[in-house]
């Protein structure tokens, strides 16, 4: 019964406006006889897909190496200086500037210096990931572990809780759900950070292709590798939608 | 009482200082600590390289601040449209809510050539990048703070006999304000990062450019002087946004 | 500290916990503001007490230095069982129930229950087989697997008030258990926690703002004043225990609620004037 309430209410209506659009798509690109460079048809595209798997596939698999490692690490990062900042005010209020003037920054910005800093391997665009997701996490955990009110802080003093078990059992449980919502922005934003650096220097990944697509002017290669990464980078936010419905049901 | 009197004076004062410290903190590890300044130079060398350069940097950062400026205003203004479509008639949410979420997950930054080629190499082409990460998250907020209306609210307007259009101005509209200010702020720093991936791909002006330049340099002081750029023009942008939601949206907690 | 055998009703060597002279100043300078003046209370073991005053009267503030949450100015002293106690140190021996029922959402019925016995660090398993033996007194045989948005208001705040048993300290403070409550299940409540009460043999320090339910309630009431407030005055409720609904319409009650009336009226009218705007 609720299965099928999903099906109907998501993936039905997905399904059919995904459908529509790649539809009108391959008429239009047929229709007006598209070049390539400007725009190819979706059958194209998929053909460019398997006619490229390998190197693709080799591709997907380095960035997404980079850009869960960077994740993982990125997530540990923003947990334990949010929890550190809730647990020791003071602090917070002595870091809190500097955290948000590097925040200020744009994170691309600081790809070319991790480019010259960690060179043009795996290390640099993981270090980017990593900033990139742990200011997310950061920001997200602090909201959620102070979401708690003074009266459910105090019950549990009462009853002779420490700071540490109160972060325990309170304010952890508390900032799940915006934790869980920071981390569904973070994988997105991982992909992208992992891509955006592997264009300016890499050996190999998704954006190392891109890059060399667009020097060839091949630009077939180009939407091919746009195409696996976006799939990718879907499987893996539908894989945190589905956390997020298992350890926040009680929403 | 006593603390509020000194509130405004801590709110400046404990920033500054943090920041004032920092700069010290730079400069006497770059200095004490005897790093190649290749790899970390110290602040006064990177002060020095931002004089230097002066000139290209002051026109660079009017660049691409008019790059964010126009990509943040039309990707905020289709993101409202778009939220408000959205909220009003649930069909077309059905149909293409699912297909935005979709639009995301695309690392947009790889089309960089593509815009190019579609928009030409002119300021429209950053532009375009700016507009696409912006009107994403104003969207989803538009539409999320005006479903979040509450309906007991919505009833009593009814009962006063109000039309949909006077539920919508006087109400739903302004119950969503709050939550779309909270994306305009995350959009205006997208914007920002939009403008400046954009110029990656071809311009002669700008911040991206300045930073592609340094890194094939390797000119370390540069790169540290156009990050300080970047976060200065970032942090003012967000403060202009956050001043405007403060006026606007005064009442904040009535949820 | 367990409270398997409380000291026999009447046996008044050591009251249970004693206030003298306890304030409570918040800010300093001309801007300072009383909440807690002057308050000497005593309580037995096994009693009842009530308190009752108009809103914004420093009840909670009382309640909170009770609890040891909050600490009273240094000229006044809190004693508990002959012992006087020094900031903070009250924090876990008294049994606290604040107004709202603070269920956290991710905790099933039984281990919202077990809370503060899970602090204390009782093996969870050993918590658990306590609480599901409480069920049945508290109504809620049946809910234990149950989380607290599928309850209603009535059971939520019974859920709260077997936390507040379950930890089991001489002194249980409840700040308006019922006040979000109906008045028809409140009533229901009210001859309920009595019951429990006699059953679990507890002391209770109840705050209401509702005079029947004080009178209901108490072996004794105290009236608060308005801010600063301090114990006005108190009566001892001689109606015979158990109580029945019936004994609202009594002679007696009546009587009782009669003198009080006044005394809390009074208050009430202090806090209201208060409360308009200066001209």
């Amino acid at each position: 019964m609720k299965n099928a309430e999903m099906i109907w209410h998501h993936v039905l209506p997905l399904a059919i406006s995904l459908v529509l659009l790649l539809g009108l798509w391959e008429t239009v690109v047929w229709y007006f006889d598209v070049q390539v460079f400007v725009l190819p048809s979706p059958s194209a595209i998929a053909a460019g897909v398997i006619d490229t798997w390998p190197v693709l596939q080799k591709a997907v698999l380095a960035t997404l190496n980079e850009a869960l490692t960077g994740f993982a690490l990125g997530i540990a990062i923003g947990l334990v200086l949010a929890m550190l900042l809730v647990l020791v005010p003071p602090l917070e209020a002595a870091l809190m500037p500097v955290l948000v003037a590097i925040n200020c920054v744009p994170v691309v910005a600081y790809t070319p210096l991790a480019l010259i800093w960690l060179g043009i391997g795996p290390a640099s665009k993981i270090a980017m990931v990593v900033i990139a997701v742990s200011f997310v996490i950061l920001l997200n955990a602090l909201q959620g572990l102070k979401r708690p009110e003074e009266e459910a802080i105090n019950l549990l003093r009462s009853f002779g809780a420490g700071p540490l078990r109160i972060m325990w059992t309170l304010r952890l449980p508390a900032a799940m759900p915006s934790l869980v919502n920071g981390m569904r922005v973070g994988i997105v934003r991982a992909m992208i950070i992992a891509i955006v650096s592997e264009m300016l220097g890499a050996y190999r990944g998704i954006g190392w292709i891109i890059f060399q697509a667009t020097q060839q002017v091949n630009f077939l290669q180009v939407w091919a590798a746009i195409a696996v990464s976006s799939v990718a980078s879907m499987i893996l936010y539908l894989v945190l939608v589905w956390v997020d419905r298992k350890i926040v049901w009680w929403k | 009482m006593n603390a509020a009197a000194r509130g405004p004076w801590r709110a400046v004062a404990l920033p500054l200082g943090t920041i004032v410290a920092m700069a010290v903190l730079w400069e006497a590890v770059a200095r004490g600590a005897n790093i190649s300044a290749h790899i970390f130079p110290p602040l006064s060398v990177v002060l020095q390289e931002a004089w230097k350069v002066g000139p290209f940097l002051a026109r660079s950062v009017l660049r691409t601040f008019t790059e964010t400026t126009l990509g943040f205003v039309t990707g905020a203004s289709f993101g409202i449209l778009c939220g408000v479509a959205f909220a009003l008639v649930r069909p077309l949410e059905r149909a293409l809510f699912p297909l935005f979420v979709v639009s995301q997950t695309i690392p947009v930054v790889a089309f960089g050539a593509l815009i190019i080629i579609w928009f030409g190499n002119t300021i429209l082409s950053k532009v375009v990048i700016a507009f696409y990460l912006t009107f994403f998250p104003v969207t989803v907020n538009t539409h999320s703070g005006m479903l979040a209306v509450d309906p007991q609210k919505i009833q009593l307007m009814r009962a006063f006999g109000a039309s949909a259009a006077q539920i919508f101005w006087k109400l739903r509209f302004p119950a969503a304000l709050p939550t779309i200010a909270v994306a305009l702020r995350l959009g205006i720093s997208l914007s920002l990062i939009g403008a400046i991936v954009g110029e990656w791909f071809g311009d002669t002006v700008g911040l991206g450019v300045m930073l592609i330049q340094a890194m094939y340099t390797e000119s370390v002081p540069r790169l540290w002087a156009l990050i300080i750029t970047c976060g200065l023009l970032g942090a003012s942008l967000y403060a202009v946004v956050a001043v405007i939601e403060r006026r606007v949206v005064w009442w904040r907690s009535d949820a | 500290m367990s409270s398997s055998d409380p000291a026999p009703r009447g046996s008044h060597a050591i009251p249970l916990l004693k206030l003298v002279n306890v304030w409570k100043r918040f800010g300093d300078g001309p801007s300072q503001v009383t909440a807690v003046a002057n308050v000497d209370l005593q309580i037995e073991p096994g009693e009842f007490i009530t308190l009752i005053g108009p809103s914004g009267c420093g009840k909670s503030t009382l309640f909170n230095m009770i609890g040891g949450l909050l600490p009273a100015d240094a000229n006044g002293s809190i004693v508990m069982n002959g012992v006087p106690q020094q900031d903070g140190e009250l924090l876990g021996k008294v049994s606290f129930m604040p107004q709202r029922d603070l269920l956290f959402p991710w905790r099933n019925v039984v281990d919202n229950a077990i809370l503060a016995l899970e602090i204390e660090g009782v093996p969870k398993k050993e918590a658990r087989e306590k609480a599901l033996g409480m069920l049945p007194d508290f109504g809620l045989s049946g809910f234990e697997k149950h989380y607290p948005h599928q309850l209603s208001g009535g059971m939520r705040q019974r859920v709260a008030l077997m936390r507040t048993f379950l930890f089991e300290r001489d002194l249980i403070l409840l700040d308006e258990p019922f006040g979000a409550l109906d008045a028809l299940t409140r009533a229901m409540m009210q001859r309920w926690l009595l019951d429990i009460w006699q059953r679990y043999k507890r002391t209770v320090l109840f705050i209401t703002h509702d005079l029947d339910e004080a009178i209901f309630l108490g072996d004794k009431v105290l009236v608060m004043s308005a801010r600063p407030g301090t114990i006005k005055c108190q009566e001892t409720i001689e109606l015979p225990r158990p109580r029945e609904a019936s004994v609202v319409t009594s002679q007696a009650f009546i009587a009782v609620k009669r003198r009080l009336l006044d005394a809390v009226e009074e208050e009430s009218m202090k806090t209201f004037a208060a409360a308009e705007p200066p001209r």
